[in-house]
């Protein structure tokens, strides 16, 4: 079942006012049209990352919705349709019922999503285990390499960017495809599961690969493009079918008539054994900053953290930068490392300008392209009383 | 009471040139905010499109803010006068209301009570336009120079007073010119606001009695 539908997400309907306030809250510039005219979305600088539409005073912008498509496996016999749920969801779908923000509805998410009829339902939190280790050692070659230690003359170049945001990478691809090198070769907590689930997953629970679906609950609109890029195919398959944001799974439910509040606590089903808070922290900004130099340091040191919470990266500034000290136990010293965290890209160019022009004094930097985080995508609850 | 022999000087020069631009710019912003709102093309196309018919509207804006600012500072005492007038009410105001002074046909009105300058409903037009008017100015200049800062509820906000505050105003001013201009029993007042600012003493005794008592009295 193909389900690419189109990679343009974003779209802005006829129902705008021609306000022009979502042109300041556009991080590309991608919004076109003065005050007063009917404004519309350039796909090419469009970054997917439904601020605009969060933002809309008159609920005028939407995105593209995977929703018949997700409906339509659901029905199908022939399918076992999978899903993950990304940790920022669970602490906002409440809002959708009336429940406060960050009220955790996790178990009843999972008994609702058992209900509108997913075969296997799973927690993003291992994928974001899965990502962290593999962006943590991926920084320690690069700072191995850096500081000269034999074997690792080939990892990329310091500083190391994250890779987890979809709006970010698709920044970086547009506006500058230098600062590609810098970027993490890690694949996002989303697809890392995808392709786990139709490898792993998918001999686990004895099922054709061709026959699974894979479903993201997201809160972020880029997601929807990430899941549709033509390298995301490690399983052979497309490994992440559809996208379905925080607010189209509370109107599943709904349609659905099923009774939200009253569900019952559920667990997930587990693939591989747990995860860790480092996963849970990523829907924040400097979380995956934060669980990055826990893996790294316990490596580099080889000592286990007493205190695992690097408290000086957390915040809520745009732009915020620590000095991390890691003993390096091959080095027998102990080396400073610097990093940084973006909170939305608008702030982002001068740090890559930065890096380009080699003036940099970062080692690691984590960019995210909504303001504090992944808690703020473009696919969270729209409250219009308070924003 | 006037230079003219039968009439009265009911409205000053600057007080007609200053009615005059508001009207003129209440007419442009009016039709370029139903295009506006509406996406009424043919009317953004009297103004060179969306995006000019915007620019046409928020610097009309200005000169609708700031002509009668200016007057205002120019003319204070009589536009003091002109608010103590029209918050002023009677029970000859009340009486007045009652009988909608006699100009709708099925409200029986043998006796309509004297009344001032400007009659109850004319009384209540002017806090309607004043009140409107800030209403419209202070939703309107955010909405223009502060939309990229502003939270969107209060752009939405903005929106929502500045279009039913527009609603009510061109009904109004439709009501207004409707009794100004074209109803037998006052036409007469449109020349006064709109050419000489002369009315007839005749028609200012019966319609203004209050008024005229005291022009009198000054004489």
């Amino acid at each position: 079942m193909s389900t690419v539908v189109t990679k343009e997400i974003i779209h802005v309907t006829d129902r705008c006012k021609s306000c022009d306030h979502c042109t300041s809250v556009c991080p590309t510039g991608a919004i076109k049209g003065r005050l007063g005219e009917k404004h519309y979305i350039d796909h090419k600088k469009c970054v997917n990352c439904g601020q605009c539409l969060i933002n809309c005073p008159f609920g005028a912008i939407v995105d593209m919705s995977m929703a018949e498509q997700v409906k339509k496996a659901l029905a199908d016999p022939s399918k076992v349709v999978v899903v993950q749920t990304a940790p920022a969801v669970r602490v906002a779908l409440g809002e959708e019922f009336g429940l406060e923000p960050g009220a955790n509805v996790k178990g009843k998410m999972f008994a609702a999503l058992r209900r509108l009829g997913f075969d296997k339902v799973y927690d993003t939190e291992f994928a974001a285990d899965l990502t962290i280790m593999e962006e943590g050692t991926e920084l320690i070659h690069r700072i191995f390499a850096h500081v000269g230690v034999p074997g690792y003359e080939k990892s990329g170049p310091l500083p190391q960017f994250t890779s987890c945001c979809p709006a970010w990478i698709k920044y970086a691809e547009d506006r500058y495809p230098k600062i590609l090198p810098h970027i993490s070769s890690a694949k996002s907590p989303q697809q890392m599961f995808g392709a786990v689930a139709k490898t792993y997953a998918a001999q686990k629970l004895n099922v054709n690969p061709a026959d699974m679906y894979v479903v993201s609950i997201m809160p972020c609109t880029a997601k929807k493009y990430e899941c549709q890029r033509e390298e995301m195919i490690a399983s052979g398959f497309q490994d992440v079918d559809a996208v379905l944001t925080t607010r189209e799974l509370a109107q599943m439910i709904k349609d659905a008539g099923i009774n939200f509040l009253s569900l019952p606590d559920e667990k997930a089903d587990r693939l591989i054994g747990s995860s860790t808070g480092a996963a849970t922290i990523f829907g924040v900004t400097g979380g995956v900053m934060e669980a990055a130099l826990r893996t790294a340091y316990e490596i580099l040191s080889g000592q286990s953290l007493g205190n695992v919470e690097f408290k000086t990266v957390r915040g809520r500034k745009p732009i915020r930068e620590a000095t991390v000290n890691i003993p390096i136990k091959e080095l027998g010293k102990t080396v400073p490392v610097n990093v940084c965290i973006v909170s939305g890209l608008k702030y982002v160019n001068e740090v890559i300008e930065d890096v380009l022009a080699g003036r940099s004094k970062y080692h690691f930097i984590e960019v995210m392209n909504c303001p504090g985080g992944c808690i703020n995508g473009g696919g969270q609850p729209i409250r219009r009383d308070t924003y | 009471m006037s230079e003219i022999k039968g009439k009265v000087l009911k409205h000053s020069e600057q007080t007609r040139t200053m009615h005059w631009i508001h009207l003129i710019c209440f007419i442009i912003l009016g039709l370029t905010g139903i295009g506006f709102y509406f996406d009424i093309t043919s009317i953004d196309n009297l103004f060179g499109g969306s995006a000019n018919a915007s620019n046409v509207h928020v610097w009309t804006g200005v000169v609708f803010t700031l002509g009668p600012l200016i007057y205002v500072l120019f003319n204070f005492e009589k536009f003091a006068k002109f608010i103590d007038t029209i918050t002023t009410f009677t029970k000859d105001d009340f009486g007045w209301l009652k009988t909608m002074g006699g100009y709708v046909p099925f409200i029986k009105a043998e006796h309509i009570p004297p009344q001032d300058k400007y009659n109850a409903g004319q009384k209540i037009l002017g806090l309607l336009v004043i009140i409107g008017c800030i209403l419209m100015i202070v939703t309107g200049f955010p909405m223009w120079l502060l939309r990229d800062t502003m939270p969107a509820i209060l752009v939405w906000l903005c929106w929502k007073v500045h279009f039913w505050t527009a609603v009510i105003l061109i009904l109004a001013i439709l009501g207004h010119f409707f009794l100004a201009a074209i109803h037998p029993k006052s036409r007469v007042e449109f020349a006064s606001m709109m050419i000489d600012g002369y009315v007839d003493a005749e028609y200012t005794s019966h319609h203004n009695a209050k008024w005229f008592a005291q022009l009198k009295k000054a004489e």
